[in-house]
Formats: structure tokens, C-alpha cells, sequence
């Protein structure tokens, strides 16, 4: 028997075609054969997706790492409230306070207690080679207990001593071997400013884009290093409330109470402060976004050249799919679903090789890289527009697919 | 039954506009009946190109009137002739299968049209087509692997599997040696008989023109004789072919 005497009758009628949902997997099933079939051409593609996938994601790794790390001194004080000058932009380069401020704070219902912080920037010695780095002094009345440190309880004692100072053991390793050089031979000196300072310990901090090191001080010591400074004169204040008050409350009596020389900031609007600085005053978050969006138009265009050439290499295939009777519109879906599929699979090893970039690049900076569940999230979405932006461009080819130039 | 699967009457066409504008097709009429095998045939430049892909819906119609498979073309949307593609099998001089799909999944792809078939049974039934041109062995190679016959069986197979109302076929042989040319023209014949399918194939080669019910020559865009070669085949009835020539 032959098959084609069992045909079904001629169909007067057109078949009913499949539904969107049907056609699409289809679509997507054709484009995969179709992309497998290329090895060395999927490759690159791929290639290229991923090279795009790990510029962005170091390029928004950095970008977040500078803001993080811009915050990373505001974000390690433990208070309740802060009050800084209006005025102040960022903390590496903070405008004072009068130091009566803080004793008028103590007059508002629900404050416990409130102590000064100063802040400013000095020369560090490194002991091991003697060259000098900026370092960031932190000097506030350790006893009092309103501000806290990571790591501070233990050296909180140690501190009340005459010219000591606690090293930040997540400082750059230009300040030289600090924290091993403790753990072997105890307190030794080290030169700050033009003073002899003894380091009695570590505390847990880390560096910054403002300052590559932190140094510790209680507020005799910070004197006697800064000698220029008007005791008058202080840089911020932390605030602690009494157990049961409330935040927001004290927050707005303390604006009531106090004069416009002082904005009184919870500690998350200082960080939001400091990073708002970073972000707007200057333009290292511009460049950031900048590059992502360089890596993006280059991975676009990578993906729009393989895709493009697909097409223009099968015109005759795709004119007679579309005598066939497939609509320009399946054949957009074709292209659009190879360029999900370089998109994903572009994806997976770009974000594999950016966490482990992450982390070199973390080791040799000491700045806070990390792959984040929303950032990969950002980057599969930023990489599948990329695509379907290249796959619609590349679309437009397959109008040059013309049936009647078949015959 | 409506009509015949293929009805034109006075179709004109031209190329190009003003100075530039050259007519291709003049006042041409042209009736295939169920089951028929026509053979258009003329020197290069006659039209009958035109008229393949103006029947096969690939071109918008200018003037005259044009009835396939009981749809008017004249004036007929896009989406419409994309509709009416699907019931009509196309055949070309190349057999431009996809390259990175077996042959069957190349005639299964004349089956994804239809939205009423699951995947078992478009690869049983395009095993089936793949058997019925005597390709069994060949149906999981890929074209590359298959000689130039066996490719333009593939193209048959493919054409043939969603049932077609009517095949084009444009020099279906012109790749092809003689005994291969020879089966694939068969193949189309045994459709047409078994299935009352139409054929409208347009050749050159004179190896294959005993095959035709009629032998319709065009020449200058206009047909010029309709003969049926020997009256020994069953003249279809109702066939008007001719424009004054």
C-alpha cells in the first residue's frame, strides 16, 4: 500500500493553527536545532552573551561595592540618632558642630545619653616600610558607651591609655602588617600625624573609597593627634534613647528642640546621607552604569551580527517556510527564541565567572564584592532585553525572505 | 464542489512603474480541475514564473480575478494568502530543506501548521510521507547526508504531507538526473490520480512532459496554446485555457 492513497480528503478548509502558547515552543524547539546545529557559532554567541553578562556584573559590582563602602565607617557606628551639620556632605570631609549641641541633647525627653565623635584625616606610618598612607582618625569618648564599633569591647579598656590607638584590621594592606605584627609582639608604636601612638588592638571596620584605613582614638588621644582643632567644635554626635523610646519621636523632638545648625539623622538616613554623595556629587556611579551599558551594546551587538548572518544565511530556508505558510510573525518568534536562548545560556557561565571574579577582585581591594540574589536577578533581565532588542533588530532581515523570489 | 482548485480570468501583471513599468502576464485565463496535471511551459520571460507565485498567493494581485482552492486573491490581505499557502504544497528547483533537521523533522515541519496535531503523530505521519516517496531508510539522516534525488524526494514528501488542495511545483526536475527526475514526477502523478490533487508545474524538461493532462505554453506573457498530449488521459472537465494569443 501506498501512503498516499490513504491521505485524508483535500482539506477545503484551512487547518486550524496552533495557539500562541503551542506555536511559541515550537518557534523556541526551531530555534535551538537550528543554534545546535552551529557549534562553533553557538560558541561565540555565547561567548559573547557571557563576556556582556560579566562586564555588567562587574561594572554594577563595583558600582555597589562603592557605595557600600562609602557607608562602610557610618554604617559600623552602632547609635541610636546622630546629629551632624547640614552642611556636611560626606563623612571624609565633615563640617563641624558646636560641641554645646551635644549637651543640649541630653534635655530631650527619652535621651540617655549623647557623646561627640570627631572625625578627620591623618598620615599613617607604616612600621614595617616607615612610608606614609591618609588614614581615617575616629576618636570619640570610648567610655561612655553611646557609639559602638564591631570589635570595639575589646580594646574599649586599652584605649583609656595616653596616645594609644585601635588599628581597623580590615584596613589595605599598604599600612603594612599591623594585626600580625600585634599578635606577635604586643602594643608597639606607631607614628600618626607627628605623634608616637601605641596600637593596642583591633577593631573590625573595613576600607573605603574616601579612606583606605581606619584608626581609632578616644577623644584625649584624637586631641593630642589633631592638636589644631577648637575642643568646640565637634564633627558628629551620637545619641543614645532610653529602653522604650521611641525613635521617631525622639527624632522629631530633637528637631524641635535644637537649632538649624544640626540635622538629627536615624542611622540609616546618615548611611542613605553618605550614599547619596557618592552617588549624585560625583560622577563614579555614572561611570558605573556608563560601563554596564557599554557591555550591554557590545553583547547586543555580538548577538544581532550571529542572528543577522543565521538569517542571511538561510533566506531560501526561511522563504519557504514562510510558502510554506508560516507567518512573518512565527519566524520573528524563531529568531526572538534563539536570542532567549543565548541570552540564558550566556547567562549561567557570565554570572559563574563574576562571583569568582567577585571574589579576587574582593581579595585584592578589600572592597565589599558580592553576588546578590536581586543584582543576578537585574543582570538576567538587563541581558534578556539586550537580546530581544538585538533579536528584533535582526528580524528586520526576514523581510528580505520573499516567497516569490523562490520560484 | 465550489469550482476548480484553480480559476484565473483575465489576470494582468506588471512589474516596475511609468517608464519602467513592464508587463509579464497579459489578460491571462487559466482554469486546473481536480486532480489535474498541467504542465506550463514557455521560453524564460514568458510569465509563467509570475503565474506560479501569483496562484501560490506569494504575490499580490493587480488586475483580473484569481479563485484558489475557492478563495479570490484579487485584493486578498496578507494574512489571508498566508492561510491559503498552507493548503497549497510548494515544490521548488532547490529542494531547501532546513539543513540541521532530519528529513523527517523536515516534513514534520509542513505538519507544525496544524494546530490540531501533536508531535507523535506529525513524525508518524511524516514517516509515513518518507516510506510512501521510498525514503524508509533515510528518515533520520540529515539532507547533507542524502543525494541530490533523494532531497527532492524529501521536498515531495514534504509537500505532500499536510494534504494539499493543489501542488505548485517549479522545475521539480531540473537537479535531477533522469531516473531520478522520473520517480519524482511519478510520485506527483500517483498523488494526483489517488487524491484528485491538482498540479500546476511549470518545466522546461521534455523528459517529463508526457506526464501532463495538458500542456499549456505561454510565451510573451500571454498563454498561446493549451494542448492535451494524446486524448488517450481523461480531459478534466471544464478547462478554458486561453487568452487570445
Amino acid at each position: 500500500m501506498n501512503a498516499l492513497t490513504d491521505l485524508r480528503p483535500a482539506a477545503r478548509q484551512a487547518p486550524r493553527p496552533p495557539g500562541l502558547g503551542a506555536s511559541t515552543r515550537l518557534a523556541i524547539r526551531l530555534a535551538w536545532r537550528q543554534l545546535r546545529s552551529e557549534k562553533a557559532r553557538l560558541a561565540s554567541a555565547i561567548a559573547g552573551v557571557m563576556f556582556a553578562c560579566m562586564l555588567v556584573f562587574m561594572q554594577l559590582g563595583f558600582r555597589s561595592a562603592l557605595f557600600e563602602s562609602a557607608t562602610t565607617l557610618i554604617g559600623a557606628m552602632r547609635a541610636d540618632l546622630f546629629l551632624m551639620s547640614p552642611m556636611t556632605l560626606a563623612s571624609f570631609r565633615p563640617e563641624p558642630i558646636p560641641r554645646v549641641r551635644v549637651s543640649q541633647a541630653l534635655a530631650v525627653e527619652g535621651v540617655a545619653a549623647a557623646a561627640p565623635v570627631y572625625l578627620a584625616q591623618s598620615s599613617f606610618r607604616n612600621p614595617d616600610t616607615g612610608t606614609r598612607r591618609t588614614i581615617q582618625l575616629i576618636g570619640f569618648d570610648v567610655e561612655a558607651g553611646v557609639l559602638d564599633l564591631p570589635g570595639l569591647a575589646s580594646v574599649r579598656e586599652a584605649l583609656k591609655q595616653p596616645d594609644s590607638f585601635a588599628f581597623d584590621a580590615r584596613s589595605r594592606p599598604e599600612f603594612g602588617p599591623v594585626t600580625a605584627m600585634l599578635a606577635a609582639r604586643g602594643p608597639f608604636p606607631v607614628q600618626i600625624g607627628n605623634r608616637d601612638l601605641r596600637v593596642v588592638g583591633t577593631v573590625e571596620l573595613g576600607s573605603s573609597f574616601g579612606a583606605d584605613g581606619n584608626a581609632v582614638v578616644s577623644e584625649v588621644n584624637f586631641r593630642r593627634i589633631v592638636s589644631a582643632r577648637r575642643a568646640a567644635l565637634v564633627d558628629l554626635a551620637a545619641i543614645r534613647l532610653r529602653p522604650g523610646a521611641d525613635l521617631l519621636v525622639a527624632q522629631a523632638a530633637l528637631r524641635a528642640f535644637l537649632p538649624p545648625d544640626v540635622a538629627v539623622l536615624t542611622q540609616a538616613e546618615l548611611r542613605a546621607h553618605e550614599r547619596r554623595y557618592w552617588e549624585e556629587a560625583t560622577p563614579i556611579g555614572f561611570i558605573f552604569s556608563f560601563g554596564s551599558l557599554m557591555g550591554l551594546i557590545v553583547g547586543m551587538v555580538i548577538v544581532y551580527q550571529i542572528l543577522f548572518s543565521d538569517i542571511a544565511g538561510h533566506l531560501k530556508e526561511y522563504a519557504t517556510l514562510k510558502a510554506m505558510g508560516y507567518s512573518n510573525g512565527h519566524l520573528s518568534r524563531v529568531v526572538l527564541g534563539a536570542a532567549g536562548i543565548l541570552a540564558l545560556l550566556g547567562f549561567l557561565p557570565g554570572m559563574v565567572i563574576a562571583s569568582i571574579l567577585y571574589g579576587v577582585v574582593a581579595d585584592a581591594t578589600f572592597l565589599p564584592l558580592n553576588m546578590t540574589a536581586e543584582r543576578a536577578m537585574w543582570v538576567l533581565l538587563m541581558i534578556f532585553a539586550m537580546c530581544a532588542v538585538a533579536g528584533l533588530l535582526a528580524t528586520r532581515k526576514l523581510r528580505d525572505a520573499d516567497p516569490a523570489d523562490m520560484f | 464542489m465550489l469550482g476548480d482548485p484553480v480559476e484565473l480570468d483575465g489576470v494582468t501583471f506588471a512589474y516596475g512603474d511609468g517608464a519602467l513599468r513592464r508587463e509579464v502576464l497579459r489578460d491571462v485565463s487559466l482554469r486546473v480541475a481536480p486532480g489535474e496535471i498541467v504542465i506550463l511551459t514557455g521560453p524564460s520571460g514568458s510569465g509563467k514564473t509570475t503565474l506560479l507565485t501569483l496562484v501560490g498567493a506569494l504575490r499580490a494581485m493587480q488586475a483580473g480575478s484569481c479563485r484558489v482552492l475557492g478563495q479570490e486573491l484579487s485584493g486578498a490581505s496578507e494574512a489571508v494568502r498566508v492561510g491559503l499557502r498552507r493548503q497549497i504544497g510548494f515544490i521548488f528547483q532547490s529542494h531547501n530543506l532546513l539543513g540541521f533537521l532530519t528529513a523527517r523533522q523536515n516534513v514534520a515541519m509542513a505538519l507544525e501548521l496544524d494546530g490540531a496535531m501533536h508531535e507523535p503523530e506529525r513524525l508518524a505521519r511524516a514517516g509515513e510521507m518518507l516510506r510512501a516517496v521510498g525514503l524508509a531508510e533515510e528518515v533520520e539522516k540529515l539532507p547533507g547526508q542524502l543525494s541530490g534525488g533523494q532531497r527532492q524526494r524529501v521536498a515531495v514528501a514534504r509537500a505532500l504531507a499536510g494534504s494539499p488542495g493543489l501542488i505548485l511545483a517549479d522545475e521539480p526536475t531540473a537537479a535531477l538526473d533522469r531516473v531520478s527526475g522520473g520517480e519524482v514526477v511519478r510520485l506527483l502523478r500517483d498523488l494526483a490520480r489517488s487524491r484528485g490533487t491538482a498540479i500546476l508545474l511549470v518545466t522546461h524538461d521534455p523528459r517529463i512532459l508526457d506526464l501532463a493532462d495538458r500542456i499549456v505554453t505561454m510565451e510573451d506573457g500571454r498563454v498561446v496554446a493549451g494542448a492535451s498530449p494524446g486524448d488517450a488521459l481523461p480531459g478534466p472537465a471544464g478547462n478554458a485555457a486561453g487568452a487570445p494569443g
